[in-house]
Formats: structure tokens, C-alpha cells, sequence
């Protein structure tokens, strides 16, 4: 409540919190980290793409700079590994 | 039945993000010294044939429909996506798959998914042993771990990682131990055209894209195999979202929470839904059920056709093809 009672005067009665709010406030905020248990590995942004990679302004360069290091030729001969692509 | 269930499902995009930001942040930054490349160089390798893509999560009717032996015997030619929690049961079916995606900060629990060498005593924590996700973890933890240990660096260097920067350090670790490149992607954990986002100040930090996960590695999956890879028709196998009719409570992921948060009224969180196309009646807990949900609205926006070969579970609705894992393979045409 206090944090909405700001102003450049001051009041004669002085404004205390109510009981009631403060344990409302505990209790929402003890109901959000218990609900917090439940939720998923990875976050969900809905109305939003499924990749944002910046504002096509200059990127910063990753670390080391991107090397692909598996070879053209090690994918490709998959095909003849154990699995058949499967 | 009560609403319950669907009334916590609707608070689950704020609670993950209280859940997993401040560990994904943080091991953000401790896997920063070992990013080499962004996950979008995935697009540009011959990962597989063709146009199609075939997405292995973890759920029980992967065993109870004996998906990945048929998978092996379909002649299927495309690329294969697992989720870290199919990785093992990929391995031991003999699937290789070519990307393994892996995106949750916990740091005890996940690297089991890929073999911890570290383990030498079955844990107190009885996530594995609890649910049904892999039943060999189930029977002889010990004994599955080594085995998996074995298997995940005999075929690492063939598998491509594709891990969040949200991964525990060491889970990248462990990928990289075996063999495996890794290819790193940021999970978007919120609006990055807000104020103070934090998904634009880790895209500012590192540099990478940020990938919207949908809730879980297996949606996450899906998104790759679409978004990164540029896959136009993906089958899904594994992906129930649900639990069997014929499983006990105890045995489902979120139960220790639940008859925390709830007591002896726990059961009130579970939501049974009916699958027309099996007949049969699977229920969910609200985690799941918020996947199932989000899951539904990103296929509505996707840019490929999504078939649910999984044969069981509950991710039915506009937007998947429910179809036989088969009947996906001759659809696709092997791959060509």
C-alpha cells in the first residue's frame, strides 16, 4: 500500500499496512515459487517468432569465430553407417 | 475433475520463466568460454535427405509402440532429431540420430541422459527410477549408466549437439567429451522487442539466436527441425504430453510437487483428456498440458507439415497429421 501513497506533503494520520495486504502479498508470492516447480525446461514467448536472431544490426562475433569442424564427407557417410537413416 | 489442472496450466509461461531464467543465465555464462559456433550453421550441413524430419522424444509410447525399432526397420532416409531424454533408447534401438537437442539448466539430473562418468552410486534423487521416460534407467541405474556411457562415445563424434547456452556445463562438458561438435542457439526467454529483455541482452552477449522452445527439449526439437534446419514435413515419435491410462500417479514427473503444493487433493491437478483417434482416455498434469497447448498454437504457425507418428498421448488437434509411423515414411518417400 505505502508505495501508492506518495506525495509532497505530509499527512497527520499516519498510514500503516493492513495485516490483510501483507499476508496476501506473502501468500501470492509463496503461490509463484510454488508454481514455479511446475513449469517446463525452456521458456515459451507466445506472439512471437520461433527465432529471433537480433535487429540485422551489427552482430557481435561469436567467440573463436564459427569453424565448422565436422567434415562435408563424415555426414555423408552416414549413409552407410549402422543405421541405414534410420 | 475439477478445472485445476487447466487453471495452473495457464500460469506455466510466467512459472517457467521463474523456474529455469536465473540457472539458464547462469549457465549461459559459464558455458561461454566454450561456444565455437551458432546452432544456424546446422542449415547449411547434409544432415540426412530430403526435406523431411523425424523428432524422437522421450515419452512411453516410444517403448510401448516399439517406435524406434520400427523407425530402424522403415528405411526412413531423412534427418533425426532426438531429445536428450531419447538419446539412450536411440542408441541402444541402433538409431543414430544426427542432432541431439539438450536445453534444461538442472546440472545432476541431465548429463545422465547422455552417460555420466562421474555416477559410482545410485542417487537419492529418484527422478529416473520414478517415471517411465526410460526403463532400463529404471531397473539397474548403475548398470544403465555405464552402458550408456559406453554407447554415447562410441557414436558421439557421428551425432551433432545441438545445446541451449540455458545446458548445464556439465552436460556440454560431457558432449563434448564424447565426440560430439556443438552447435549453441540461446532459449528466448522472453519478448526481446520489450524493454530490458533479457533474451536481447544475452543475443547482445553472445551472439547467438534465440530459439522459442516451447516449454520442453521435445518442442524444441520440433522447432529446429523446422525453423533451423528447414525441414518442410516433420514426424514426431515419443511425444504423449500425457501419461498411460494404467499409470499410477507416483510414477509421473511433476507428482513430488504436486502432493506439495497440494496435499492429499493432488489428484485435482491431473486433467484426463480422450484421444479419439486410440479410443482411449490418457491423463496429464498442467506442465504437460501447457505443452500440449503451446504446442498446438506454434504448429498453427509453423512453416512445415507436422504428422504425430507417436501412437499414443494426447498432442492431437488443427495442425497435425496423426498418422502411423509408417505411413509418415511412405509419405516422405524415404527421405527422397
Amino acid at each position: 500500500m505505502k508505495e501508492f501513497l506518495k506525495g509532497n506533503y505530509k499527512v497527520d494520520t499516519e498510514i500503516k499496512e493492513s495485516v490483510d495486504d501483507e499476508r496476501s502479498q506473502l501468500e501470492t508470492e509463496f503461490e509463484r515459487k510454488a508454481l514455479s516447480r511446475l513449469g517446463g525446461s525452456i521458456c515459451f514467448v507466445s506472439k512471437k517468432s520461433f527465432i529471433w536472431n537480433g535487429d540485422q544490426a551489427a552482430q557481435p562475433q561469436l567467440q573463436g569465430e564459427a569453424q565448422p569442424e565436422a567434415s562435408r564427407a563424415d555426414t555423408e557417410d552416414r549413409a552407410d553407417a549402422e543405421i541405414k537413416g534410420a | 475433475m475439477t478445472d485445476l489442472g487447466r487453471r495452473i496450466a495457464k500460469t506455466l509461461e510466467g512459472a517457467t520463466f521463474e523456474r529455469i531464467a536465473a540457472a539458464g543465465l547462469a549457465n549461459a555464462e559459464l558455458n561461454q568460454p566454450s561456444i565455437r559456433r551458432s546452432v544456424l550453421e546446422l542449415g547449411g550441413e547434409r544432415l540426412g535427405e530430403g526435406d523431411a524430419a523425424l523428432v524422437v522424444s522421450a515419452g512411453p509410447s516410444l517403448r510401448r509402440r516399439g517406435s524406434l525399432e520400427r523407425l530402424r526397420a522403415s528405411g526412413f532416409r531423412g534427418t533425426i532429431v532426438a531429445a536428450d531424454g531419447a538419446l539412450g533408447a536411440c542408441l541402444r534401438a541402433g538409431v543414430v540420430p544426427h542432432v541431439v537437442v539438450s536445453v534444461d539448466p538442472h546440472r545432476g539430473r541431465i548429463v545422465r541422459w547422455f552417460g555420466d562418468p562421474a555416477l559410482s552410486a545410485a542417487p537419492a534423487d529418484d527422478y529416473f527410477r520414478r517415471q517411465e521416460m526410460d526403463a532400463a534407467h529404471s531397473r539397474d541405474e548403475l548398470g544403465a549408466n555405464r552402458a550408456l556411457v559406453e554407447l554415447v562415445n562410441r557414436h558421439g563424434p557421428e551425432i551433432r549437439a545441438a545445446v541451449a547456452t540455458s545446458a548445464a556445463p556439465e552436460v556440454t562438458a560431457r558432449c563434448a567429451q564424447a565426440g560430439m561438435a556443438l552447435y549453441w542457439w540461446n532459449p528466448m526467454y522472453d519478448d526481446y522487442e520489450a524493454a530490458e529483455s533479457l533474451s536481447r541482452r544475452l543475443h547482445r552477449l553472445n551472439g547467438l539466436p534465440c530459439i522459442n522452445g516451447g516449454g520442453n527439449v521435445g518442442t524444441a526439437a520440433w522447432v529446429l527441425a523446422h525453423a533451423v534446419l528447414g525441414k518442410r514435413r516433420v514426424g514426431i515419435v515419443g511425444m504423449d504430453l500425457s501419461y498411460p491410462p494404467d499409470t499410477p500417479y507416483e510414477k509421473t514427473q511433476y507428482y513430488p510437487e504436486l502432493v506439495e503444493l497440494f496435499g492429499d487433493g493432488f489428484k485435482d491437478a491431473f486433467i484426463h483428456v480422450e484421444n479419439p483417434a486410440l479410443g482411449e482416455t490418457w491423463f496429464t498434469d498442467p506442465a504437460y498440458y501447457w505443452y500440449r497447448e503451446v504446442f498446438l498454437q506454434m504448429a498453427a504457425e509453423a512453416g512445415c507439415d507436422t504428422y504425430n507418428c507417436t501412437e499414443g498421448g494426447l498432442l492431437f488437434g488443427p495442425g497435425i497429421h496423426t498418422v502411423a509411423l509408417e505411413e509418415f515414411v511412405q509419405a516422405v518417400g524415404k527421405g527422397s
